[in-house]
């Protein structure tokens, strides 16, 4: 078995359409990059021809789920391959090809200069080109003062799926990640073990294939139900 | 033929229904302790018009048979409350079997890959 440190988890959920291009561009990135990444899709029970896709690329793992578990039940899946095959560092990169292969180094290196144990990457620490509906900011806005309240630490864009973690992080996620809202549940969860968050500039580009369901009632009754769990996050026990 | 009467009829018929679904192996015993629980208490309640009447009074219910109701009504609540945590007990397991199952088909695909590889 060749040495790996890094573990790049996609999950993917009928993601045909841009999956083949997001994992060209990971696999070159992968080629050139000093760290030894290694490249897994999770199929979160896709209906396409996602599979088809990611079988294409022989270097790439693939953990074929049976059927849908959600966003939290696959990376966990990802994150138990990590923790079972001792990866170092495991970084979340969606399959839409809205994050940014260069920004990879950007949110690895701390981990290894042993500044964090989780980094997120953000669109708004710095000024970027993202342009989201002013409710997608509105909600993101809300959320980050949500999360200062219990954590009172500033999360500019809490919902973000672009994170590295370390094989701290990764043995707690393979134990226990929360299922229904991963993104702004993990970061209070995380905080509330005593583990270091930073967020790093990253850029992300507008969804480059399939199409947001999004509507304002939706998003406002995910705002609602990710309050909720939120809060709950915070008195669950472990 | 009054409400009690009725009430403990129907309770029986229950309690039946459930003990032969246990027999049968349809419900599982520790399952069924909660519902026989039920029926016994509501039953005892229906006949016994006298022990009715007396927790109505003591809780100022003025028309005592609609004290089987309330029971009734907690019971449900309680066996749902039961049923709900259940479910995510088994949601929980469920996940857990199918994360399980994914990565030792993965596991397998890639062993195969080394055979066929040494193979060559």
């Amino acid at each position: 078995m060749k040495e790996h440190k890094v573990l790049i988890i996609v999950p993917a959920f009928n993601e045909e359409e841009s999956i083949g291009k997001t994992l060209h561009k990971l696999i070159h990135t992968s080629r050139n990059s000093p760290y030894g990444i290694d490249i897994c899709v999770v199929n979160d029970g896709s209906s396409d021809r996602t599979v088809d896709v990611v079988q294409s690329f022989p270097e790439v793992i693939l953990l074929d789920l049976p059927y849908n578990l959600g966003i939290g039940g696959a990376m966990q899946t990802g994150y138990r391959y990590a923790y079972e095959n001792n990866y170092q560092i495991a970084i979340q990169f969606d399959a839409d090809g809205q994050h940014n292969n260069e920004d990879l180094s950007t949110i690895i290196e701390p981990l290894y200069a042993n500044e964090a144990d989780m980094i997120v990457g953000s669109r708004f620490v710095l000024p970027t080109d993202y342009k989201g509906s002013s409710l997608r900011r509105f909600g993101i806005v809300y959320f980050m003062y949500l999360l200062y309240l219990l954590t009172k630490q500033k999360f500019t864009d809490p919902t973000s799926g672009f994170r590295a973690i370390n094989n701290r992080i990764i043995k707690e996620f393979a134990h226990k990640y929360p299922k229904d809202y991963p993104e702004p549940e993990v970061l209070i969860y995380i905080h509330k073990k005593g583990y270091v968050i930073q967020e790093k500039s990253v850029q992300m580009q507008q969804r480059q294939g399939g199409s947001s369901s999004i509507t304002p009632f939706k998003s406002m009754y995910y705002m609602l139900k990710v309050t909720l769990s939120i809060l709950m996050q915070k008195v669950i026990k472990e | 033929m009054n409400i009690s009467v009725v009430s403990f009829g129907v309770v029986i018929m229950f309690l039946f229904i459930v003990l032969e679904s246990v027999r049968r192996g349809i419900l599982e015993t520790k399952y069924s302790l909660l519902w026989i629980l039920t029926c016994v208490v509501l039953a005892v309640l229906s006949i016994s018009t006298s022990l009715l009447e007396m927790l109505a009074n003591l809780l100022g219910i003025f028309y005592a048979p609609s004290l089987l109701f309330l029971f009734g009504l907690l019971f449900s609540l309680i066996i749902i409350f039961d049923l709900t945590r259940r479910i995510s007990q088994l949601n929980h397991k469920i996940i857990t079997l199918t994360q399980d199952f994914t990565l030792l088909k993965q596991e397998l695909k890639e062993q195969e890959k080394i055979r066929e590889g040494s193979k060559k």
